[in-house]
């Protein structure tokens, strides 16, 4: 049995959420920070996930500048508390991409969001390129500029499928949910109904990471390339934790590497589906991982990780220089370090669990907590 | 002996195996895919070396972070080493404040019983450093 027994946030949260983003279709969710360079970054990492799907140059192209407007309009309008965390999503489904943002937005710019947003919506193509061109000469920008700009013309590239929705959190914010639809067809026809079900689903996933305290969050595909974009954004993310950035990062590269070379991979081969996120409660990071894993994988596993919960720090410490000299575990695949290495520099258990998928697969959760005071 | 040199990536550390060098050396990052293919041609070259080393060789790490994976071929590095008909001198370098990178080198002087220079470099602003991105 795994030792999930942790009552700091619902059992399985991670299956719980990588079942959401699968059941909504949602091939690339980030959540957290968002800056100019983490934005670099995510725009990175989802370009990575859409070169996977071989979509036309055009649709690409119209995905890429949506998704560069949606994230900037995130990293410019967001809180800076560091308590209301910007959401970035892109699904893929029978042809079409959705891009679904959230950000803070202040209360008293709503009606004025709002009544841009219901005018663009209300003007075909044509009209909304002159709109363009005269919201451009008048200057008519918000005074963090150019969002009346980013909206246009992420109307524009959409042939207006766009939808909108507010959530009041307090006095001063709410969140602005905005969610684009890019399809191949050109014509314009509008949103029908099933899209903005779509959208509620955005929503209830983006409470659920807020409750759980999720810092960061990425569902997708996993390669090498996708985890060193990953672990560029957490240590962006970090910067100036000092030695609690590194031991996160040293304990993220292990289980994302335990990812990308013992997860069971995706059909197109070029990585492994998977998601990894980190939560927070109190003065502990709890790194999660959640992958698919061969079912005769599951007793080896087993052993390995109460092997070394069994330990004591000391016998871990020697069981450690014992692997890290024992050459007849020395391939490509594996260094018989990786668990070893989670436990002794989180100096706590290692938790996980698995859920049955079918007769061949299972998913595999492993959550390390780190507590900041102990380091 | 034709030298071995690599300049890194963001994942990989820089090498340089040059006879005519006071140092071999290996810096970066080391988080390589497949550490085991990553560092065989690092193996490869030092067999060579070791039919004829130098009388003093001296290896120098500055290792800014390192998995799992990679310290199983670093220690298998320093088992080589320490067979090597040479007076063999290792230069552990860590930043300043990284205790982790301070202990892992003398982890490996304890466990090899090689000659170890611990030496802490200045202090870098942590926030500036960042992966490139090509």
């Amino acid at each position: 049995m795994g030792m999930s027994n942790d009552e700091s946030y619902p059992k399985g949260l991670a299956f719980e959420l990588y079942d959401s983003f699968r059941s909504a279709d949602l091939s690339y969710v980030y959540h957290g920070l968002f800056t100019q360079k983490i934005t670099d970054l995510i725009i990175l990492l989802a370009e990575i996930n859409m070169n996977r799907s071989g979509e036309s140059a055009k649709i690409k192209k119209r995905v890429f500048s949506i998704m560069v407007e949606s994230l900037q309009n995130i990293t410019r309008h967001q809180d800076t508390t560091d308590e209301y965390h910007g959401f970035f999503a892109i699904e893929q489904k029978d042809g079409n991409y959705f891009v679904t943002t959230v950000n803070l937005i202040y209360n008293k710019n709503i009606s004025h969001v709002e009544s841009l947003l219901k005018k663009i919506k209300s003007l075909t193509p044509e009209e909304l390129k002159i709109y363009y061109k005269s919201v451009l000469l008048e200057n008519e920008i918000s005074e963090k500029g150019g969002a009346g700009l980013g909206l246009i013309e992420i109307a524009r590239k959409s042939n207006n499928k766009v939808s909108y929705h507010f959530h009041r959190i307090n006095d001063e914010y709410s969140y602005f949910y905005f969610h684009t639809c890019i399809t191949p067809q050109d014509e314009g026809e509008s949103f029908d109904d099933t899209d903005l079900v779509q959208m509620d689903n955005v929503y209830l996933l983006h409470q659920l990471l807020k409750q759980n305290g999720v810092q960061i969050i990425f569902n997708g595909l996993f390669n090498q390339e996708s985890l060193i974009n990953l672990l560029n954004i957490i240590e962006n993310q970090m910067a100036g934790l000092g030695r609690l950035k590194r031991v996160v990062f040293n304990l993220m590269v292990e289980m994302l590497q335990n990812i990308v070379k013992h997860a069971v991979k995706s059909t197109d081969k070029d990585g492994s589906q998977g998601v990894f996120f980190i939560n927070k409660a109190n003065n502990q990071y709890i790194l999660n991982s959640g992958n698919y894993i061969d079912q005769q994988e599951k007793e080896p596993l087993i052993r390995k990780i109460e092997h070394v919960n069994s330990l004591s720090i000391k016998e871990l410490n020697d069981y450690y220089n014992q692997c890290l000299f024992d050459f007849q575990i020395d391939n490509s695949k594996e260094s018989g370090l990786g668990l070893i290495e989670l436990r002794m520099k989180s100096n706590n258990l290692l938790q996980y669990d698995f859920y049955p998928v079918d007769t061949n697969k299972l998913f595999f959760t492993l959550k390390v907590i780190v507590d900041s005071t102990n380091l | 002996m034709k030298p071995f040199t690599y300049n890194g990536k963001e994942d990989c550390p820089k090498i340089l195996l040059d006879e005519d060098l006071p140092e071999f050396l290996i810096a970066g990052r080391s988080l390589p895919e497949d550490a085991f293919d990553f560092y065989k041609p690092v193996f490869d070259w030092l067999q060579e070396y070791a039919k004829k080393p130098k009388q003093e060789t001296v290896f120098r790490f500055e290792l800014e972070y390192y998995n799992t994976a990679s310290s199983k071929q670093l220690s298998k590095l320093f088992i080589f080493l320490k067979e090597l008909q040479s007076k063999v001198r290792i230069v552990w370098c860590y930043h300043h404040d990284d205790v982790d990178m301070l202990e892992n080198g003398k982890r490996f002087e304890k466990l090899t019983g090689l000659e170890f220079s611990l030496v802490p470099l200045p202090a870098v602003d942590d926030d500036n450093f960042e992966i490139i991105i090509n």
